[in-house]
């Protein structure tokens, strides 16, 4: 696995500068389901946070609130220094600074793998379409996709569309990414390359909050590993003690369930 | 059990046997007896009414109704003295029409393949041969000669400068405003009044106005119906509802009596002009729909990933949402314009020469009493090339824009 460089410094994996600062959060679906009963949590500079839980804990709902895919009604949310608030200029600046990975990948079907990737430098960063070219060749290569630079997303399988994905998030050179159960949609052989990239990516000093199923990366790569269920933040823990020794009784149901 | 040897694995899939005519007769008409039965009878059917219709067509049917009044059928009242500015708009339109299919066609192998010089061949062939419409179609082998040679002009031109695709949509572009000048005349041209425009040309020319104004407006009509603003949203909703529940006869009618009210004392917009926009407005309502199919068919994680990428809403619209709609929803898109070219039409009702207009009118003349048949078969044939025509440009483009493997 290539390394990523970037200009953090790498290795430097609990730092102590808050990327994401979440308090309280709640949030209530249209339906007037309550799925976020007060959340709170910080995601500091450069370390890998697994969000773990079992489905319909709001645990996707709660990522997705950091770069504003879904509002929230009470409490706040800083990203990198700036309140998500209700203007869209706002909203546009943090998404700007948050990448996101999707269990679906969600690329663009009728971009080329390229196109994907240099959309948003282009249109968003406003480089030159050499550079980002430039760039996005740099990124799929350290995915592995460089051959399929010109295929279409539809002629690639989910593993190499959720490596684009994941290169196609890069390209914005996010401060923070977020990844919602990025391998939960892959068959089983292709989990691992794709989790190989996340891991190469952890090695680069990149802040990750991952919702993942995933309890080898969770063990191996996370800095810390917390729990949600009906819409509380249950237990926030080491990976050591989380999976072998964990607080609550809630945690190890849990456990026992996916073990 | 035998064991598998590597040679088994052959890579290429394995050969499919071709049945013999017989053998496939047997197998899809001749199964059984009650397939027997019904493939008897449908041939016999279909034979019969081959027989009859071929018969007619050569002993019985006088086409002479036909070639007499060629002038009329395509142009109408137009003054033949300024023919050459019709034919001067069938060769920019067939130029164009060439030189676009040697474009997009410029990475086939053999742009002129067997079936598609089969296919010139028979237009010539119909052109020459083909008795209701001689001497007068003959002019026309030239066009078709027109076609082909731009069409290998346009292969050569797009391989050498990929980009040209968009100098031709330019050109088609400004080609509608050249068919406006070179049918109503002015600016040094002799000025033909709407009262002369007539037949084929005028049906074309409000089928092609009516789609140029009804797509973009169906658009944001779609777009409106799904805005956040509830204000744009009702209007938009109220506007499909409305148009969609009133026949576009009736809309027609209202187009003639009621667009100038709207408008300032004295200015009184030609009837042309108020029945293309009658025939706009109400197909941009079923469009509107069409299009918002289309829209609600592109998955919500589409537009969340353009966002997450933090593209505002404008971009996301135009380069994520808009193309992968509007691929989904060109089938129906396409349906809408083929029945805008049919619903023109009606314009013969309001009083204006189209093409059905024209035929109606020849029939009233006299001297081809009880021709009923031979105009209206051959109506329907012309109206028939352009909708396939249209179909089959639409199948092209999804072919093209197919990027699924």
């Amino acid at each position: 696995m290539t390394q990523f460089q970037t200009e953090q410094p790498s290795a430097q994996h609990t730092g102590t500068e808050p990327v994401i600062v979440a308090r309280d959060v709640e949030k209530w679906y249209d339906n007037g389901f309550h799925v976020l009963k007060g959340v709170t949590m910080t995601v500091y500079k450069g370390e890998v946070l697994v969000v773990m839980g079992p489905s319909g804990s709001g645990k996707s709902t709660f990522i997705r609130t950091f770069n504003a895919l879904e509002p929230y009604q009470k409490g706040s949310i800083e990203v990198d220094g700036i309140t998500i608030s209700h203007d869209l200029k706002n909203i546009e600046a943090i998404r700007r600074e948050v990448g996101m990975v999707f269990q679906q990948f969600n690329l663009f079907p009728h971009l080329t793998v390229l196109q994907n990737v240099t959309l948003a430098p282009i249109w968003v960063r406003r480089w030159p379409k050499s550079k980002a070219q430039e760039v996005a060749m740099q990124l799929l290569e350290r995915v592995g996709i460089l051959e399929q630079a010109h295929k279409f997303p539809g002629q690639l399988s989910g593993g190499q569309q959720q490596r684009v994905a994941i290169a196609r998030s890069l390209a914005m050179q996010p401060k923070v990414m977020l990844f919602d159960e990025p391998t939960s949609a892959l068959d089983p052989e292709m989990v691992r390359e794709v989790l190989d990239v996340m891991r190469g990516l952890a090695d680069s000093g990149m802040t990750m909050v991952c919702v993942t199923h995933e309890v080898g990366f969770a063990r191996e790569v996370a800095d810390r590993v917390v729990l949600m269920d009906g819409g509380y933040l249950v237990e926030e823990n080491t990976p050591q003690e989380f999976f072998s020794n964990p607080r609550e009784d809630r945690t190890q149901k849990f456990l026992s369930q996916i073990l | 059990m035998t064991t598998v040897t590597p040679d088994s694995f052959s890579s290429a899939p394995p050969e499919v046997v071709g049945l013999g005519p017989v053998a496939w007769a047997k197998k899809n008409l001749f199964s059984d007896w009650f397939n027997s039965l019904l493939t008897v009878i449908i041939v016999g059917i279909f034979s019969w009414g081959a027989i009859r219709l071929t018969s007619w067509a050569l002993t019985t049917a006088q086409w002479q109704v036909i070639p007499n009044n060629f002038g009329l059928f395509m142009t109408g009242t137009f003054p033949s003295g300024l023919y050459p500015r019709i034919w001067a708009l069938l060769a920019i339109v067939c130029g164009l029409a060439g030189l676009s299919w040697g474009v997009l066609g410029r990475n086939v192998s053999t742009l002129f393949s067997r079936s598609v010089l089969i296919g010139l061949g028979l237009v010539c062939a119909f052109i020459v041969l083909f008795p209701p419409t001689r001497p007068s179609s003959l002019k026309l082998l030239p066009m078709v000669a027109l076609v082909a040679i731009a069409a290998a002009a346009g292969r050569q031109a797009g391989r050498k400068f990929p980009s040209i695709g968009k100098w031709v949509s330019l050109a088609w572009f400004l080609s509608y405003f050249a068919a406006l000048w070179l049918i109503g005349g002015g600016l040094g041209l002799t000025p033909v009044s709407t009262n002369d425009w007539g037949g084929l040309v005028l049906t074309l020319f409000t089928a092609v106005s009516g789609i140029a104004l009804c797509f973009p407006l169906g658009l944001l009509l779609a777009l409106g119906r799904r805005s956040a603003l509830p204000v744009v949203r009702w209007l938009s909703t109220a506007y499909i509802e409305l148009v969609r529940g009133v026949p576009l006869v009736a809309l027609l009618f209202m187009g003639q009596v009621m667009i100038p009210l709207f408008l300032p004392i004295g200015s009184r917009p030609d009837r042309i002009l108020r029945a293309i926009i009658a025939l706009a407005l109400f197909s941009a309502a079923y469009l509107a729909e069409n299009v918002r199919a289309g829209l609600q068919a592109v998955p919500r994680g589409q537009n969340e990933a353009a966002m997450s990428l933090g593209l505002n809403t404008p971009t996301t619209l135009g380069l994520i949402v808009l193309p992968q709609a509007l691929k989904i929803a060109i089938p129906a898109i396409v349906g809408q314009f083929i029945s805008l070219f049919q619903d023109t039409t009606l314009l013969s009702i309001v009083g204006l020469a189209e093409l059905l207009g024209i035929g109606k009118s020849i029939l009233a003349n006299p001297s081809y009493l009880g021709r009923y048949a031979e105009v209206y078969l051959f109506l329907a044939v012309i109206y028939w090339l352009f909708c396939y025509a249209m179909s089959l440009g639409s199948r092209k483009i999804e072919e093209k824009l197919n990027t699924s493997h």
